[in-house]
């Protein structure tokens, strides 16, 4: 048996998958401790750990702990003159107007920075070398009393040349064995010092936080006889053996979305579709990605808290909608939707908890496309005249009538999303018209329809249990690990060798580090240069595959940049010295050994009715159906609600539905 | 007919985004440090009539006047007789442009032959010729500054790529590639823009977005006038001054006469110094950026849309032949500095008005520096923005070592330097402890910086000021530090002063010092647990109260 247990901020999902059975659970995380969560689901889905031979896990642990600065307590040491480095920051401002602007805030102080006196240069050279005695005494009187747990070292040009971060991390390793210990080198080697030190920095400050979660987790594990593997989902989309989070914990923030985006994929790749638009909508926001022929696009930095992480993340955009989301009229007089959300507590008005003011859920009551006796599959009580009451006060803004007004509050959360997925395709030269949208996540299928018409997309794919697809993403991710190097090499008749004599090296380390967490299988690599013309600051992505590295040309290399570049810039320029590489990401991955398919499992009553719904303006007759009352080759003519445990399915007028073999529904239309 | 709710709501954002957009590849594709990494450039979205309805908030300096730069080009070449490829263009600092740096293009979008509207950038660019490479602060006149581009027309096809506009600006200029290369990120953001606006006009159909641009400008005034209407009427005024004119040694005065009057607010800066003969003139278009910008972060939440419509309640105006309004052929290269001090005269004004709204003096000055040398191959030059503290307000701290309030410049990385330039390497880049004034909420620190000279002939140049007068305190709080530049040469210090050029050679220490900010509300009353802070991080020593930066 494999099972995935993904612990998010308020429900911990379950799916576990025996053969063609497939089991999912939900029930409430634990915040305080998140494994307990775990524990909760495993026991509510019946899981007996003896017999499972796969588990994969993924949680919020790390971010929680930078967001709440629970980290442990960590120390840094730097080049000397650049202690302030990570307080200086980028000297520019994210809100351009706001006379009271604060940084975001560091999660060290400046006492706990070290300065060492020692610098390398660009190229590698030592300009002042490291004096090891001297810097021993120094770190012994740093360290005497500090109560560090964790030390991030991360100098000046460590990218380019590790050995000084190779030689504190060994004086610290020796003299200091109970400090975990964290080089900018091993977490990411590329250039830029605040955003690599703020990656090592944060690094540092989860490592001890993940090790000793994990450990709790596993030994849990063992108590009740788990004798299988047990791996860590990434935010790169792929996961590691638990083994590999010891160096590498940072990778592990914000794995629930790149979870959910690997399991669409997943199940969209079964029914042949590979360029997608993923669309998870919760309760407070919705996270959309890009995903190019099965794989999903890749971004070099994310943040946390305004604190930038330089390593290989998938490219999530994250709007405030959901449908908890606060729909309010600003002091112009437009109607806006979120980014405040009423979240889980109070919650909705229609949740009854003392939630006032009106949710994107709230309008769908009125609307009709969300029913109270169906709501969460029947099991929560919800109350539709406080969702009217609250509606229609919002309504008397516009004097619209309360339907209007529910009406326009989902559409103007709709144009959210759409934005957030121009973000991803239009703004990086993709037009989302060649892509099938995937939508899951509690809301995701209930708006996807409308936000393809807007987008003139014709597909739409709803994988089954699409309300726990993140947990089913875990079990389908591969092992993934990416290898990144700055280098800055001319694109010269020279650089096709360098190139593949660097990506040669870059696929030694990979190997290495898998074997060392015991995966001997065939790794598959992929292989990308960050590229600019010769006086650009920006570098942008450029993809090569294993055959066009072999026969590389240095034509054909600058032809690759130029299509990529003006795909997003919309101009390019021409002559081979005008541009250069400057840094390599290698990724490996190995596949799991068997990756399950995930089905509808739950036996649910076939069930047919008529409701009525507001949509577009007028009231309309509407087919009400389970999903199981699909017949086999059936199309179902919108407009149509198709309900299941976890979700509500909208398929407008002038779209149609049908359920394929793989327990796919596919929506086509929007002409 | 009226846009309905949704579509209103819809268009809007749609075309803030696409403004948004514009600045983003801009930045992200433009050559010169000065724009990639200090992202001194902006974008914006104009109606057909030049209004701006939607920008990129990038750099609150050059977001305010487009319309104004706009204005004298349609005046000239009327908006009706444009075709396909046209632009316009435009760097004249006495017909609506800033300084000669900064050369605005406006592209027009059409839509089924529909003149829709335009888009706008605008760089600063790294180098536009003129008596010394990127910055000529001997300059005593616009002529020796670089190269003028009045109002004109022109048109992709016949006169860039290769064509005759190109080639002139390519030979009057050090460092084609880069320059030419920004103008090309400047057109493709255009044409970026352009692409944004028409897929709305396919959704939606070309009438339905010209009206939603109106009445997204009509959206912005009501919020900017509720926004005023809250103040108390009357008439305040507020004045700051500028340390010299970096010839003479006398202060520049700068006064605002602020009128709020039911919901318009008309700034007069009667009584503001003639303008002098150095390059600290403030062409009128950025005074009218300056008083806007103050104006609009003090009275309004950051979510408006700052377009044409949020201008319309504000009324600026400056005597013709003042600082704040120079006549031709002044030089106006360091019009920031100027700018800035209109800035602070309208805070100043607006502190009784509005006490907990406003903030004390910061640094706020642009430092310039630049380092360039003649190598082999051609030009090498280094030019980086500085900022320094905030000022402190009635609810935190001033934010230590960041730009300054109008602008909005990154640093370039230390890394990135060490890369590209072998003439010189940082050797120290820190906070400068006790630099904030003290208060009950205490101002931003400054920083330094240190640069090791690793060659001789390389040309230093710089603009800043606050070296000579502190920024003030409010209610109570102390000034801020002063800035500095020295220049350690064979165990001798240096002093430099604020707008000056100097040769250095291999083995100079050049240190930039800039400015803290100043307190807010009597020292006397901050917290203990905020003194305990300062103490134990070493932003202030626990010998002396305050002390100035380089002292």
């Amino acid at each position: 048996m494999r099972v995935g247990v993904e612990v998010g901020g308020t429900f911990t999902d379950l799916v576990a998958i025996d053969g063609g059975r497939v089991k999912v659970a939900k029930v409430p995380s634990v915040p305080a401790r998140p494994d307990d969560g775990a524990m909760a689901a495993l026991v509510a889905g019946e899981i007996d750990l003896a017999g499972v031979d796969d588990l994969v896990h993924g949680s919020t642990v790390a971010t929680n702990a930078i967001l709440e600065r629970k980290g442990a307590p960590v120390a840094l040491l730097t080049t000397a003159g650049f202690r302030d480095v990570v307080f200086l920051q980028r000297h520019s401002r994210s809100r351009i107007y706001d006379l009271f602007y604060k940084k975001p805030e560091p999660v060290l102080a400046r006492h706990d920075i070290l300065e060492i006196d020692e610098r390398i240069d660009a190229a590698g050279q030592v300009v002042r070398p490291l004096d090891e005695a001297a810097t021993l005494t120094r770190l012994q009187a740093f360290f005497g009393d500090g109560g560090y747990q964790s030390v991030a070292i991360c100098l000046l040009n460590g990218y380019a040349e590790p050995r000084h971060e190779e030689a504190l991390a060994r004086l610290v390793g020796e003299h200091f064995p109970d400090l975990t210990v964290t080089c900018s080198s091993d977490v990411t080697r590329e250039f830029r010092e605040y955003e690599r030190t703020s990656t090592t920095a944060l690094a540092a400050y989860v490592q001890p936080v993940i090790d000793s979660y994990l450990s709790r987790f596993e030994a849990g594990l063992s108590e009740q006889g788990f004798e299988g593997r047990f791996s860590v989902m990434q935010s790169n989309g792929g996961r590691l053996p638990v083994a590999g989070m010891s160096r590498n914990a940072i990778t592990s923030l914000f794995s629930g979305p790149a979870a959910g985006v690997i399991g669409a994929a997943r199940q969209a790749g079964l029914s042949g579709h590979g360029d997608l638009i993923t669309l998870d909508m919760g309760g407070t926001s919705t996270d959309v990605c890009l995903v190019v022929d099965g794989k999903p696009n890749l971004a070099g930095e994310t943040e946390v808290d305004g604190l930038p992480i330089r390593t290989p993340v998938l490219d999530i955009v994250t709007v405030g909608a959901g449908g908890g989301s606060i729909c309010w009229v600003d002091d112009g007089g437009m109607l806006r939707v979120g980014p405040e959300s009423a979240g889980a507590d109070p919650g909705p008005a229609c949740y009854g908890r003392g939630g006032d003011r009106p949710a994107v859920t709230d309008a769908h009551m009125v609307r009709g496309t969300v029913r109270a006796e169906a709501f969460l599959g029947g099991r929560m009580a919800v109350d539709k005249d406080k969702s009217t009451a609250v509606i229609k006060e919002l309504s008397e803004n516009f004097n619209m009538s309360v339907e209007d007004a529910a009406d326009s509050a989902v559409r103007v959360a709709e144009a959210n999303i759409v934005r957030a997925i121009q973000l991803v395709s239009t703004e990086r030269g993709r037009d989302p018209r060649d892509y099938v949208l995937v939508p899951f996540g509690g809301a995701g299928p209930l708006h996807a329809a409308r936000v393809a018409e807007e987008l003139g997309i014709r597909t739409i794919l709803v994988p089954p249990n699409a309300g726990v697809l993140s947990a089913y993403g875990l079990l389908a991710s591969d092992y993934l690990r990416y290898e990144t190097l700055t280098r800055r090499i001319a694109l010269t008749e020279a650089a096709p060798d360098q190139v593949r004599t660097l990506f040669g090296e870059l696929r030694q380390r990979a190997q290495a580090g898998f074997r060392a967490l015991g995966i001997e299988a065939d790794l598959r690599f992929t292989y990308n240069l960050d590229m600019r013309f010769v006086g650009q600051a920006f570098e942008i992505p450029v993809e090569l595959n294993g055959e066009s590295l072999a026969g590389l040309t240095a034509e054909g290399l600058l032809d690759l940049f130029n299509e990529a570049h003006h795909r997003v810039f919309a101009f390019g320029e021409s002559g081979l010295h005008r541009a250069e590489i400057v840094s390599f990401r290698l990724g490996a991955s190995a596949p799991p050994d068997v990756v399950p398919a995930l089905n509808e499992g739950v036996a649910q009553a076939a069930s047919r009715a008529e409701t009525r719904i507001f949509d577009a303006g007028a009231w309309r007759d509407c087919l009400l159906l389970t999903r199981a009352a699909i017949a086999e080759g059936e199309t179902i003519a919108g407009p149509a609600l198709i309900e299941d445990e976890t979700s509500t399915i909208f398929v407008p007028e002038g779209w149609t539905a049908e359920a394929d073999a793989r327990d796919n529904i596919l929506i086509r239309g929007g002409d | 007919m009226a846009v309905n709710t949704v579509d209103q709501a819809v268009i809007s954002q749609g075309l803030i985004a696409g403004a948004r957009e514009m600045g983003v590849k801009l930045v992200r594709s433009a050559y010169s440090p000065v724009v990639r990494e200090a992202n001194d450039c902006s974008a914006a979205l104009l109606d057909r009539h030049g209004n701006v309805v939607a920008q990129a908030e990038l750099i609150p300096m050059q977001l305010g006047p487009i319309g104004a730069t706009f204005g004298p080009c349609a005046e000239l070449f009327p908006t009706a007789e444009l075709r396909e490829g046209d632009f316009y263009i435009n760097n004249d600092p006495f017909q609506g442009g800033q300084h000669l740096q900064d050369v605005f293009l406006f592209s027009p979008i059409f839509f089924d032959g529909i003149l829709v509207g335009f888009g706008a950038t605008v760089a600063h660019h790294l180098d536009l010729g003129g008596g010394a490479p990127g910055l000529n602060p001997d300059a005593t006149d616009v002529h020796q500054e670089g190269i003028i581009f009045p109002p004109s027309k022109y048109n992709m096809a016949h006169d860039w790529n290769g064509g005759p506009l190109e080639r002139l600006v390519r030979a009057n200029i050090r460092v084609p590639d880069q320059t030419i290369g920004d103008f090309n990120a400047q057109f493709a953001a255009n044409g970026i823009g352009a692409g944004r606006v028409q897929e709305l006009c396919r959704r939606f159909g070309a009438e339905v977005v010209i009206e939603a641009m109106e009445e997204l400008l009509a959206y912005s005034e009501r919020r900017m006038r509720a926004a005023i209407r809250e103040l108390p009427d009357g008439v305040y005024e507020g004045e700051d001054f500028l340390d010299d004119d970096g010839f003479g040694d006398q202060p520049l005065r700068i006064h605002a006469r602020v009128e709020i009057k039911g919901d318009d607010v008309f700034v007069d800066y009667e009584g503001t110094c003639d303008q002098v003969k150095s390059n600290v003139n403030c062409p009128f278009a950025s005074t009218v950026a300056a008083g806007l910008s103050c104006v609009k972060s003090v009275l309004t939440s950051p979510d408006i849309p700052f377009n044409e419509g949020s201008k319309r309640p504000i009324h600026v105006t400056a005597p013709y032949g003042s600082l704040l309004n120079p006549r031709r052929p002044a030089p106006v290269r360091a019009r920031m500095l100027s700018a800035y001090r209109a800035f602070n005269a309208v805070m100043k004004a607006l502190a009784p008005a509005a006490p907990e709204k406003v903030i004390a003096a910061g640094f706020d000055s642009t430092e310039v520096v630049v380092l360039s040398k003649l190598l082999p191959d051609g030009y090498s030059i280094y030019l980086e923005i500085f900022g320094g503290g905030y000022g402190a307000s009635a609810h935190a701290d001033g934010c230590d070592a960041v730009d300054s309030p109008l602008s909005n410049c990154s640093n370039v990385p230390i890394e990135a330097m060490d890369m590209e330039y072998s003439f010189f390497r940082v050797e120290e880049y820190g906070l400068i402890p006790d630099s904030g004034g003290g208060g009950r909420q205490r101002g931003g620190l400054g920083f330094q910086r240190r640069y090791l000279i690793l060659d001789d002939d390389v040309t230093f140049a710089t603009y800043s000021d606050r070296f000579r007068l502190a920024p003030e305190g409010l209610f109570g709080g102390n000034e801020g530090a002063r800035a500095a530049t020295r220049v350690h040469r064979d165990g001798e210090v240096i002093d430099l002063p604020s707008k000056a050029s100097f040769e250095l050679r291999k083995g100079d220490v050049l240190i930039a010092y800039t400015g803290g900010g100043a307190g807010y509300g009597e020292p006397a009353e901050r917290a203990e647990a905020d003194i305990a802070r300062d103490l134990r991080e070493g932003f202030v020593a626990a010998s002396i109260g305050r002390a100035d930066a380089a002292e």
